[in-house]
């Protein structure tokens, strides 16, 4: 488990997070949600332990996350920012090999590396160059890298952090990445991942974060969560959660109407 | 361009590659041993190798003797070390910075171990002199050591801000620090005596005709020592070149790799320059040469970058003593003019690709 107790982080004297609480539990997805500024991936940032915080204390699997070595921290949990950019031509399997880097054995990380390119369905791309491919193209290179890191079967849990990993990705694609990443609940993983797209987190979301001026405003089980009263308040948008015409699922939009006069409380009724 | 191998090609054959690079690394010792205006056989070469090993061999002109063993040989080894390390720093140096624009002469290393070296020589008598008391011959490289560094920490820290380095901040500020060391280095020499003002040229464009066995030994041997740590970092370049942030994630202690690069780079680059004077370019093509043949991965890039940079050196000093006979030329005219081209035609590229930032 990973369990953050009072953490604070300030930029310039302005708190960009403010005294947060939260526990990420392993096999499940927690999905980060809030506007932009909110503090989003500062919190990633200081939960993985690349940014310390100056109150407060973040502990991976009891081990408390500015004790422990790049080397050991990186046994624990892998992360994948928002936009990682290469700058010398690699190979695309030369970029996931980059996942094995912290492994003992170089023998198995072969069969890891297999397996992940298998999941990710980026094995047709094995031998291209990473300049010659589409952006969601290079997201999926980049997922499969941090997967690889963490895929091995270990005795103690592991954690996945993600920053929008969807961002350049058509609407199949992102729902093959959550799919796969929903396939690391049965790995002893827990995922902490930002997202956008609220559709996306209502239908793969174990719990929800919604986060507003650098603090939690709430915390718990996807539908409990998303609700249209609290993701309007969050977003400072008004927000509907409709059912969806066909499936057993919820439907987000945007309840804003065209004409201006009609607003906020048409929609709290939806 | 089409000379590029597969990268499997590159990680299955590494040994294989680098056995041949080595070879031609031989073929052109041999060369540069046979070339000049007083000739020597290869034969002779060998001759005098066997004697200096002690093996019983027929007669041997002392004269021969002499210009192979005492000028001709540290000349050569001169240039596969100095050679060598410019370009395992530049490679090691292009990782760091995560850029293939950046080399050891442009970011100003260079210039500032000349000007330290300069003020050692030129204030013999008082700052040298105290220096030369407490590190013994070793006092000119350190110094030419402790400007390369004082410039590297100087370019990084303007170019530089939270672990991002912007790369046209860091080819200004070459330009800056390379400007300001030139003024200091012409400053000091005014200070000198009539023969400094003649070794403006020689600190400025480079020469290897000041090589000799004890000024080898120093040089050489802090040249291995920091051409074997920069070699030790491969896999923590290749992260790298994803990022800072992201080679922290996958388990690299990144500020370590980035103080002990900008260290032994420095070392490398200083030792060479106390000895040679600035030699440009060769940081700056021998790996890029390298990667477009062999790829990015600097398991591969590192050794065949020094091991290039040597040949590229060694074949430079030839036509720098051959082109001009009786004379010289200064070997850094050579290697500008192979390389500058070569420099605006990486800029080419960067232009159609729009990866330069």
């Amino acid at each position: 488990m990973i369990r953050a107790k009072g953490i604070h982080f300030c930029f310039k004297e302005r708190p960009i997070l403010d005294k947060v609480n939260l526990e990420i539990v392993p096999c499940e997805i927690l999905v980060v949600l809030g506007p932009n500024g909110a503090g989003k991936s500062t919190l990633l940032k200081l939960l993985n332990g690349e940014q310390k915080c100056l109150h407060g204390s973040v502990r991976i699997n009891d081990n408390p996350v500015d004790q422990l070595k790049p080397d050991q921290l990186a046994r624990f949990r892998a992360v994948m920012p928002q936009h990682s950019t290469v700058n010398f031509p690699y190979s695309v399997e030369e970029i996931i090999a980059l996942g094995t880097l912290s492994h003992d054995r170089e023998s198995r990380s072969e069969k890891l590396m297999e397996e992940v390119m298998e999941l990710t369905q980026t094995k047709v791309l094995r031998d291209r160059m990473m300049e010659e491919l589409s952006g969601g193209e290079r997201q999926r290179i980049h997922l499969a890298r941090v997967l690889v890191q963490i895929w091995e079967e270990r005795p103690y849990a592991r954690y996945l952090f993600l920053d929008e990993p969807t961002s350049s990705m058509d609407i199949a694609q992102q729902h093959q990445v959550l799919q796969i990443i929903g396939q690391l609940k049965q790995r002893n993983i827990g995922v902490f991942t930002i997202l956008h797209d609220l559709n996306l987190a209502n239908q793969y979301a174990d719990k929800v974060l919604l986060m507003k001026g650098g603090s939690i405003k709430y915390f718990g089980n996807a539908k409990e969560t998303m609700t249209g009263e609290k993701l309007s308040e969050v977003f400072g948008h008004p927000i509907s959660v409709l059912p969806h015409p066909m499936e057993e699922q919820q439907v987000i939009i945007s309840a804003e109407t065209s004409t201006k006069h009609q607003s906020y409380a048409s929609f709290k009724t939806a | 361009m089409q000379l590029s191998l597969s990268h499997k090609t590159v990680a299955a054959n590494r040994a294989l590659i680098l056995g041949m690079i080595s070879c031609l690394l031989i073929i052109s010792v041999l060369l540069s041993l046979v070339t000049g205006a007083y000739t020597i056989s290869i034969a002779d070469t060998m001759g005098i190798f066997y004697h200096k090993l002690g093996f019983p061999v027929e007669y041997l002109a002392e004269e021969k003797v002499a210009v192979l063993w005492s000028i001709r040989l540290p000349r050569v080894l001169l240039a596969v070390l100095v050679g060598g390390s410019l370009a395992i720093a530049g490679a090691s140096l292009q990782g760091l910075f995560r850029n293939p624009l950046v080399e050891p002469a442009i970011i100003g290393v260079s210039s500032g171990s000349a000007l330290f070296a300069i003020i050692v020589i030129v204030f013999s008598s008082s700052i040298g002199w105290q220096l030369q008391s407490v590190f013994g011959e070793f006092a000119l490289p350190l110094a030419a050591f402790s400007g390369g560094l004082l410039n590297t920490f100087l370019a990084y820290r303007l170019a530089s801000k939270a672990g991002k380095t912007d790369i046209s901040i860091l080819i200004l500020a070459g330009v800056a620090i390379n400007a300001l060391s030139a003024a200091l280095i012409g400053l000091v020499i005014y200070f000198g005596d009539d023969s400094a003002i003649r070794n403006f040229i020689f600190w400025n464009l480079g020469s290897l005709g000041g090589a000799s066995w004890p000024k080898l030994y120093i040089v050489g041997a802090m040249v291995i020592i920091s051409t074997l740590v920069m070699l030790s970092f491969p896999r923590s370049l290749n992260a790298l070149a994803i990022g800072e942030a992201e080679a922290f994630h996958m388990g690299i202690h990144v500020q370590k790799v980035k103080y002990a690069i900008l260290f032994f780079s420095a070392l490398a680059v200083g030792a060479g320059v106390s000895v040679t004077g600035v030699i440009g370019f060769v940081g700056l093509v021998v790996p890029h040469l390298v990667r477009m043949i062999f790829g990015s991965d600097h398991q591969i890039l590192l050794p065949a970058s020094f091991l290039i940079g040597a040949i590229l050196m060694l074949l430079s000093d030839i036509i720098a003593r051959v082109i001009v006979a009786p004379t010289e030329l200064s070997i850094g005219i050579i290697t500008a003019m192979i390389g500058a081209p070569f420099f605006m035609y990486i800029l080419m590229n960067f232009k159609l690709k729009r990866v330069l930032g």
